[in-house]
């Protein structure tokens, strides 16, 4: 075998604490090595010609190169060799930038262990064979997993794209957190007139099917060909039949039931529809409140249904779709105002989140749009807002910005002061951050026009005292001490990951970070892309996100979806498991460990028993060939002896030198 | 009707549905037994059981698919038996099991020290009473100072699956608690001395496979990793990189399986503790999975499953 070692520089990034030209000439050193040399910018054009032209001078047959991760540039050297002739997979890189140059400061040391890595690469790339793709078809349809605004746009934009979409809400209707909201910032429009139009067009169009109440319960399979099992929960009311007229919940004698949508503020009955402008507009029975399902006895909803929708007896519902992507758009929970007890938040009733205040603001919401105390029913004159509620707070494990609280502060402080021109808004702050377009101007608005009074500094405590809340605080501009006796007090609370991200991420096979957002396959290049091929991501799954981002998100990954869709047929990795059929035994240890169901029993010409590995579903997690226990499952292009060969580069001088 | 009677006439009521029985005779010497195949009525009478019958029988019974084989065990052979019906490597309707319950075998290395074996002509195991005729006396031993350590823990001398059961079940006689105080205490070592150990225990090796042959659960068969080229795991060298590499393969590949009958231990003609490392990962095993090998038939082994969520593991604190 010939190969040629190409080592970067990457500018300054790796030369500058590893000696690329003492690697390249080390390497010479190495079997099979016939050219090694060193590249400013290997991954530039002039790079790429470089190791073209050498494959051609130097009539090599596997190259090496020594440079970033191949997360970043696998693809492009992979792409350059084979327009030099070569197969794709005589490529081998070593990472000397991530794994050397960007972690350690001794240039000596860097030195050496790049050449090790280089070593090894070298062992490996002399034991890789070529290989080829398989091509499969798939599935043009895709799965949208959440119905918020995201979801929507997501949904929206495949289905005009002409993809047939099936779009999942766990809630039993869609809209999301964005239905809740009365205004949006910057420009105070009421948020379910831009969002309601939006949420029609996915109950009338034609290639969307809308699953409400509904959890994606297990999926299976990998891109272009997922099947994917969704719970459709009991709601008691065939959606068939509701008509939405609202006659059951007029009639509901349990009035006393949790209203989920206005956030607990007010009460709803145990059967209802959650929203005027809700979509799909059913109605739904909460088994919880409902005195049928508590008490045994009541019936009354059914017995004046004109359509006789009411099912006591509907059970849960599992339906398998296949499908050719996923977009996860499950949006974001809110923080747990109750676990700052300093706020007063579940023990002062004239405490609230401010998602509770928005729906005191809205005029479908259970004040009719009028702001009250809570705790009398009184107009509230001096009303604190809390920013800062469970975000930027190491203490609590939250110590990132949950990013829009800020700007929905400032338009609910204008919103005050619109529904009570007589109160004065006070706002305790950190700092402002504003950084959209017209965001900024809009703060300064709050403050110069609709006089918000921002403090800034952290509230220490909120203590009750003849009828009102007293909120102390720092002032910290002015250096003092201030006390303010509230009428209300609005808790800025901090998005958190939605209640069972991780356990979707999970099913889904994508990464989660350690508050539970959903890991994009790349911070910058990457954003609504995963690290599992087929998996999108839109809006604030992802992390914290106002509602511009969300819904250009959910048209981004739509955008992915449709590019992946372009194609009839998908290449799959070759790099997948294989079954030695000799040396098979036919124990089926493989086909039990596998996550994917890639490996099926067959009977051989002789009637035994052994395995077989379905090429397109294997996705070369390498289980299979680490359980069967006499190494008749080899992985390719990462063989038992290519691994081997790479510890044997690494470890056999020091073995040598320590117990021969 | 002894035990011993019982199950002579357990196998001759059953020998004409089977093509064999497993079973012990006596060996070249008195504290010696040798597995046989017991084929025709006539052979029954050969049958013994006692103390010495230290051999895993289910051992041979991967070598015999498609035959249908009645195996004598004792309590812990028939945890190999399960662990192998659980793999699949053998049928459960093609084995007929006779089972056994065990007082306890001998260990050949502490009968070494205790008495000459060479002049050995009569040995004779009476409950706890070991009576060993060398030359013209005759002693009189503890069962328990002369017994296999893995006796010492044992927690299942009655068989757990069987077909047949000649004699009383018994009570436990073993210490549980004592399983693993060996592998614990040399853990409390340092390290180094540790490493020194196992570097000085595995130059003693001389690569025979005595251990891999009589392990019950080696089923790789002609492509152990010990002979394979491709891959080519080990070389020929002789080095103690390469057995020592053997033996920690070995012991990995018996993670959640090993029914730790120490036969790998036993069969071993340097004497080197190789057990060791299989009592360790059977401590982990239990630790992490809360699993114990061989002792449910229609139990999954925890390494032969794949599971998101390990039941006994909370890594994500949900």
């Amino acid at each position: 075998m010939r190969i040629g070692v190409f080592v970067c520089h990457c500018g300054s990034n790796i030369a500058g604490t590893v000696d690329v030209v003492s690697v390249a000439e080390a390497s010479k050193m190495f079997p099979d090595v016939v050219y090694a040399t060193d590249e400013v910018y290997t991954c530039s054009e002039p790079g790429q010609k470089a190791i073209q032209d050498a494959v051609r001078e130097h009539r090599l047959d596997g190259v090496v190169v020594a440079s970033c991760s191949p997360r970043m540039h696998e693809n492009t050297f992979r792409r350059a060799i084979e327009k030099a002739g070569l197969n794709r997979y005589m490529l081998e890189m070593a990472n000397i930038r991530e794994h050397v140059s960007w972690i350690g400061k001794d240039k000596e040391k860097n030195t050496f262990k790049s050449t090790e890595l280089v070593h090894m690469a070298v062992e490996k790339l002399r034991r890789n064979q070529p290989l080829v793709p398989k091509t499969f078809e798939i599935d043009k349809t895709v799965l949208v997993v959440g119905g918020g605004v995201a979801g929507i746009q997501a949904a929206l934009d495949c289905a005009d794209g002409g993809l047939d979409v099936i779009l999942v809400e766990r809630e039993s209707s869609i809209g999301g957190k964005m239905a809740k909201l009365d205004k949006t910032f910057p420009t105070v429009d009421c948020s379910t007139c831009i969002l309601g139009p939006k949420m029609v067009d996915v109950a009338q169009h034609p290639n969307i099917t809308l699953m409400t109440s509904s959890e994606v319960d297990e999926v299976n399979g990998y891109v272009g060909n997922f099947e994917v099992t969704i719970r459709r929960k009991a709601t008691y009311v065939n959606n068939d039949l509701c008509t939405g007229c609202g006659l059951c919940s007029a009639k509901c004698p349990s009035k006393k039931a949790l209203d989920k949508f206005n956030e607990g503020v007010g009460q709803t009955t145990a059967i209802n529809i959650p929203f005027p402008q809700a979509i799909p507009k059913k109605a739904a029975i909460d088994p919880e409140y409902c005195i049928k399902f508590t008490k045994g006895k009541c019936g009354v909803c059914a017995k004046v249904c004109p359509t006789g929708a009411v099912n006591y007896e509907q059970q849960d519902e599992l339906k398998t779709v296949k499908v050719g992507a996923v977009i996860a758009a499950t949006g974001y929970s809110l923080f747990d105002h109750t676990r700052l007890e300093q706020y007063g938040g579940g023990r002062y009733p004239d405490v609230v989140t401010s998602l509770q205040y928005e729906r005191m603001l809205s005029a479908s919401g259970p004040t009719g749009g009028h702001i009250k105390r809570p705790s009398n029913g009184e107009e509230p004159k001096n009303i604190v807002f809390i920013q800062c509620v469970g975000s930027r707070d190491k203490s609590i494990d939250r110590p990132y910005c949950s990013g829009f609280c800020c700007m929905y502060t400032a338009k609910q402080a204008i919103l005050t002061k619109d529904h009570l021109p007589d109160s004065q808004s006070y706002v305790f702050y950190m700092d402002i951050r504003a950084p959209g377009k017209l965001y900024d101007e809009f703060t300064r608005r709050a403050m110069e026009e609709y006089g918000a009074r921002y403090v800034r500094g952290r509230v220490s405590m909120v203590y009750p005292k003849d009828g009102k809340l007293m909120v102390r605080g720092a002032d910290t501009l002015a250096g003092t001490q201030m006390e303010v006796d509230a009428d209300l007090v609005v808790l800025a609370v901090g998005a958190e990951a939605e209640t069972g991200a991780p356990q979707l991420a999970e099913k889904l096979r994508i990464s989660y970070d350690k508050y539970g957002f959903f890991l994009e396959g790349h911070p910058k290049l990457r954003p609504v892309e995963t690290n599992t091929a087929g998996v999108f991501l839109a809006g604030s799954c992802q992390g914290p996100k106002d509602i511009p981002s969300s819904v250009g998100q959910g048209s981004a990954a739509a955008a992915k979806v449709l590019a992946l869709f372009a194609k009839d047929m998908l290449e799959s990795d070759p790099a997948v498991a294989e079954v030695n059929q000799r040396r098979c035994v036919g124990c089926l240890k493989c086909v039990r460990t596998c996550p994917f169901g890639a490996i099926k029993e067959i009977e051989a010409r002789d009637g035994s028993t052994k395995a077989e590995v379905i090429d397109t579903v294997c996705q070369g997690c390498g289980i299979c060939s680490v359980t069967c226990p006499h190494g008749a499952i080899q992985l390719k292009h990462f063989t038992d002896n290519q691994i081997l060969a790479e510890v044997d580069a690494l470890c056999l001088s020091w073995m040598d030198e320590n117990y021969a | 009707m002894s035990r011993l009677d019982t199950l002579k006439e357990q196998i001759r009521k059953a020998l004409p549905d089977l093509d064999l029985v497993i079973g012990w005779e006596r060996g070249f010497d008195p504290f010696h037994a040798t597995p046989f195949h017991i084929k025709e009525e006539a052979d029954i009478d050969r049958l013994i059981f006692d103390a010495t019958c230290v051999h895993n029988l289910a051992s041979f019974l991967t070598g015999l698919a498609g035959k249908k084989v009645g195996v004598v065990v004792k309590g812990c052979d028939s945890r190999t038996v399960v662990q192998l019906i659980q793999e699949k490597l053998i049928d459960r309707e093609s084995v007929v099991i006779f089972g056994l319950p065990c007082t306890g075998v001998l260990d050949k290395a502490k009968l070494k020290a205790a008495v000459d074996l060479t002049r050995v002509s009569a040995l004779d195991v009476d409950g706890d009473t070991v009576r060993i005729t060398s030359g013209d006396e005759t002693v009189e031993k503890d069962l328990k100072d002369l017994q296999a350590t893995k006796c010492d823990s044992c927690k299942y001398p009655n068989p757990l699956e069987f077909d047949h059961l000649a004699g009383k079940p018994v009570e436990p006689h073993g210490d549980e608690a004592v399983q693993y105080d060996r592998i614990k205490a040399f853990e409390d070592t340092p390290v180094e001395e540790r490493f020194d150990f196992w570097v000085g225990e595995m130059d003693r090796c001389i690569r025979c496979y005595a251990c891999r042959n009589a392990c019950p659960l080696c089923v790789c068969r002609d492509h152990c990793i010990g002979d394979s080229r491709d891959p080519h795991w080990l070389s020929q060298e002789t080095d103690i990189r390469n057995k020592w590499m053997f033996q920690l393969i070995h012991a990995m590949h018996l993670a959640g399986r090993c029914t730790e009958c120490g036969e790998c231990e036993r069969a071993c003609p340097m004497d080197i503790p190789v057990l060791m490392f299989k009592k360790k990962l059977s401590s982990i095993v239990k630790d992490l999975f809360n699993y114990e090998s061989g002792v449910d038939p229609t139990a999954v082994p925890p390494l032969f499953t794949f599971q998101v969520d390990e039941e006994t593991i909370n890594e994500r604190g949900w």
